[in-house]
């Protein structure tokens, strides 16, 4: 089958370390934390986590009205990392609305603080009467995917993805795709998720959440440390421009990377517990997509959210793949849990690494606990030479997503 | 209820919920063609106004409303 090459062109993104790509990589550089101590979450009952990882911005009239009012704060960020990605591209508005150009975006949820809203009086108050016509557009599973594809005029194919935790991954991977089987010459890429006490109350539930470093916010998430206690929510958002390669070329566009393997598959066990099986198979398939051995990857974005069992079951698949011989952090340790956009947010990192050879350390990791597998982790930054990252997200459901970036010589 | 009332509120909600500028809020300005709003606009407008004044708006009275004048005068038809 005749494939074509797909390269990264444009990138936007809002994250808790930073508003864009650079303040991204000083975050990192100087290991800054993104995660704060949130007081207000002490209404609720019985919750006990109090961290998140928050992004510092709220610029809303950046996004007109017509287009805003019917985002909650996951699409707005959403849409602002694609108004910065768009500019970055350096795209018009006919290549943005050509038919092959199209769009793959996922959140985890909808907004939760227009859910909220909607959904808590129209159940205790028994009636619609007083709602508004936007709610459910800014609640909704798509709105994300929905909300940029009204405000930029997308003609082409819409491919919302949202599979939680690995939602953005999975859209790059749509994108990606899209593009490499002649689909689409280019596709915008990428996911949200709002900071809320719902999104980690669930989390809660299940015992799942950090709640000893309620004090200490820049000590926690820690993960594959001995001292985890759990994961820690955050919100951020992320876009990547996608382009055929020979486009990209064409127009001379700067370009990041290249994407050259991506897979996802599922476990087909457990709705929560992870599979070290299903994400070492995930790995392999990325790795026979992209047409290379292990070896040749110099730095791997763990998934690690620093739970127990996720951990644990990550670190024994990455060692069965790459052994101990590969440099591996994840980078929740400075923001958290994006959820539905720690894929985007993560891969971005990898083209920072790839940029600046800059492999991040695993923040807060001081002491990997025993039973976690013998891997090359990152305790404090190194710089290498590499030219190919992994990033690797797994979600709810089983669901496993892997995406390798190789940087284009000059 | 005042016309006053009303048509201070309507310029308080428009201003602050559509972000329209206070200098287009004239008599007889059209919703749609002078104020760049559309049919999800008004029903929410409905709805906004119906909260503030505690009246009797309907979602459907959206689509018998075009100007800010024959507003001010429905709500006042039904305060």
């Amino acid at each position: 089958m005749n494939t074509r090459r797909v390269v990264i062109t444009g990138v936007g993104v809002l994250s808790p370390l930073g508003n864009d790509m650079q303040e991204l990589q000083e975050g990192l550089e100087t290991s800054r934390s993104g995660v704060v101590h949130v007081e207000s979450w002490s209404e609720y009952k019985d919750f006990n986590t109090r961290v998140c990882g928050l992004v510092q911005w709220d610029d809303y009239k950046a996004i007109p009205r017509k287009s805003r009012r019917s985002m909650g704060r996951v699409a707005i960020m959403a849409a602002k990392t694609m108004q910065d990605a768009v500019a970055d591209a350096g795209l018009s508005e006919e290549q943005i609305s050509n038919p092959r150009t199209g769009i793959s975006f996922g959140s985890t949820m909808g907004s939760d603080a227009a859910l909220f809203d909607s959904i808590g009086t129209i159940a205790k108050e028994k009636t619609f009467i007083g709602q508004n016509s936007m709610s459910f557009l800014q609640f909704m599973s798509h709105t994300v995917a929905a909300n940029i594809a009204a405000m930029f005029k997308i003609r082409g194919r819409n491919i919302p993805a949202c599979s939680a935790c690995t939602s953005s991954s999975m859209a790059i991977g749509i994108g990606y795709e899209s593009i490499k089987y002649g689909m689409s010459d280019m596709m915008f890429v990428g996911g949200s998720e709002e900071a809320h006490p719902y999104n980690a109350g669930i989390f809660e539930i299940m015992a799942a959440t950090s709640t000893r470093y309620n004090d200490t916010p820049d000590q926690t998430p820690r993960p594959f440390d001995t001292e985890r206690d759990g994961l820690v929510t955050a919100e951020g958002a992320g876009t990547l421009v996608l382009e055929e390669y020979e486009a990209a070329k064409a127009r001379g566009a700067k370009i990041y990377a290249e994407v050259i393997g991506y897979a996802t598959s599922c476990d087909g066990e457990h709705i929560t517990t992870p599979s070290s099986e299903g994400m070492e198979q995930v790995m392999r398939l990325a790795l026979d997509d992209a047409n290379i051995t292990p070896d040749k990857v110099g730095y791997v974005n763990a998934h690690a959210t620093s739970t127990p069992k996720g951990d644990i079951a990550e670190s024994h698949a990455s060692y069965a793949v790459f052994g101990d011989k590969t440099p591996i952090s994840s980078t929740k340790g400075y923001m958290g849990h994006i959820l539905g956009g720690c894929g985007v947010v993560e891969s971005i990192i990898g083209l920072i690494s790839l940029k600046t050879g800059l492999l991040p350390a695993n923040k807060n990791l001081v002491k990997v606990d025993e039973t976690c597998a013998p891997l090359d982790y990152l305790f404090e930054h190194r710089y290498g030479n590499h030219d190919i990252v992994m990033n690797n997200n797994f979600a709810f459901g089983g669901i496993n997503t892997s995406l390798i970036f190789k940087k284009i010589e000059e | 209820m005042t016309e006053e009332l009303v048509r201070a509120t309507l310029k308080e909600v428009l201003i602050e919920e559509f972000e329209v500028e206070e200098d287009e809020i004239k008599e007889g300005a059209n919703f749609f063609e002078d104020l760049d709003m559309d049919s999800l606009d008004a029903i929410d407008l409905i709805v906004m106004m119906d909260k503030k004044l505690n009246i009797d708006l309907k979602a459907e009275d959206a689509q018998k409303i075009r100007t800010i004048d024959e507003f001010v005068a429905l709500i006042m038809t039904r305060a």
